[in-house]
């Protein structure tokens, strides 16, 4: 890690020092300790973030705001059907009706290993064939992505929307976008693939591996999204991303 | 009971929910609205939330997102992310200097920086939020983040260098008598 790269972190490390025992800026501080001229540099930073801090705590919040919230609160009544919706006989029946079509619809639906499959066999095809892509507003994920410090299956922060708005490249899975940002670990290109979750309800949540051809895929899914992550390094490499 | 709940909600954190409103519209009384409104949606919703620790969190992000409803300028908010690389630090006025400012002035500067940096600048100086939780309020990548705290100091840097410039060269008018007393 260079000096820019510590400051660039550095500027996220709150002057009041909870951040002290936070894995993210253990590095970037062992070289605050290492080099005088970003000690100093810290020094200050420090320093006038802490005075914006005070100020910022100092500003005086007007007279009669919390007894005007309070005033409202007491009139705002909560929603009545959170937390009753099972007293009402409809809403039960509603629910009840839903069950069975859900539990209907899960026996029918394609067994989650066939659907990775078919998925993962198009990501390999695609990342073999294709270039290197990336697009304007992935540069941090892309160096997130990169960072050998981040285990990939451990969540990633993806903001779907904004990267298909900055450029990034999309390809399309059977009506299903899909994100593509390529990114560098150790000299070693991979391919990141990022899928909506609610467009693959059945896809598994662990990493599932897969290879062929020459190409290995890594799959898994969080809450929101579905990744899979395929290049030539073989699964081993994949397994140490995740 | 959940009227009780509900007073040390706001007692907790109305104060800071206001600042961070103050900064964000830039208007005292639009951000005394917009704190209430905040609260009126927990009194009429929040309660439904499970993990009372999670309050504080569900409280600034709902103020952030009735803000941007009620501002509806998404697009300006996109194009001011593509103002190129980040410059180099300015110069900083001395710690002294803000110090001595007057609260209202540092916030004031604060106000002047763009909207996209503020948001996360004024969650990071109020230090209730690690940058972790801000990514996760503001909907952004904590790359991202990182970025518009340094992005966003360098602003507060300047707007604070000029405000304290031009502290130094104001003139006192001349029918300002108190003011051209001497001490």
């Amino acid at each position: 890690m260079n000096n820019e790269e510590a400051k660039f972190i550095l500027q996220g490390y709150r002057p009041n020092g909870t951040d002290a025992n936070d894995a993210a800026f253990q590095a970037a501080l062992e070289q605050v300790r290492r080099d005088p001229s970003l000690r100093e540099w810290f020094a200050c930073q420090q320093a006038f973030d802490s005075a914006v801090s005070a100020k910022l705590g100092q500003m005086p919040v007007p007279a009669g705001l919390r007894e005007a919230i309070l005033a409202g609160g007491r009139v705002t009544a909560p929603d009545a059907a959170q937390g009753r919706w099972w007293r009402s006989p409809v809403l039960l029946a509603a629910a009840a009706g839903v069950a069975v079509v859900f539990t209907t619809a899960l026996a029918l639906w394609p067994k989650p290993a066939a659907a990775s499959t078919a998925l993962a066999d198009y990501v390999m095809s695609d990342a073999a064939h294709g270039d290197l892509h990336s697009g304007h507003g992935a540069e941090s994920l892309e160096a997130m992505l990169g960072d050998p410090a981040t285990r990939l299956a451990n969540g990633l922060t993806v903001n779907f929307a904004a990267l298909r708005k900055g450029g990034c490249r999309t390809v399309n899975y059977e009506d299903h976008e899909f994100l593509e940002v390529c990114f560098n670990r150790g000299g070693v290109w991979f391919h990141c693939y990022i899928g909506q979750r609610a467009d693959f309800p059945g896809l598994a949540a662990g990493p599932t591996y897969q290879d062929k051809d020459g190409m290995s895929v890594a799959a898994w899914a969080d809450q929101t999204h579905v990744y899979l992550v395929a290049g030539k390094a073989g699964r081993a490499a994949l397994q140490q991303l995740l | 009971m959940a009227s009780e709940i509900f007073s040390q909600l706001v007692d907790a954190h109305y104060a800071p929910l206001f600042r961070f409103a103050l900064s964000l519209t830039r208007n005292s009384s639009d951000a005394g609205d917009l704190t209430q409104q905040t609260f009126f949606i927990w009194a009429k919703q929040g309660h439904a939330l499970r993990e009372a620790g999670k309050a504080k969190s569900w409280l600034f992000t709902t103020l952030y997102r009735e803000f941007l409803r009620g501002r509806r300028r998404a697009e300006r908010v996109t194009a001011l992310e593509d103002l190129g690389p980040v410059e180099a630090d300015p110069p900083a006025p001395e710690v002294d200097v803000v110090t001595g400012m007057d609260a209202g002035l540092v916030v004031e500067a604060l106000q002047e920086v763009d909207e996209v940096y503020r948001a996360p600048l004024t969650l990071f100086y109020m230090q209730d939020f690690s940058y972790k939780e801000i990514a996760e309020m503001l909907e952004v990548p904590i790359g991202t983040v990182m970025s518009r705290l340094s992005r966003g100091k360098t602003q507060l840097r300047s707007a604070l260098a000029r405000k304290e410039s031009a502290g130094r060269s104001k003139v006192v008018a001349f029918n300002n008598l108190s003011a051209r007393k001497l001490p």
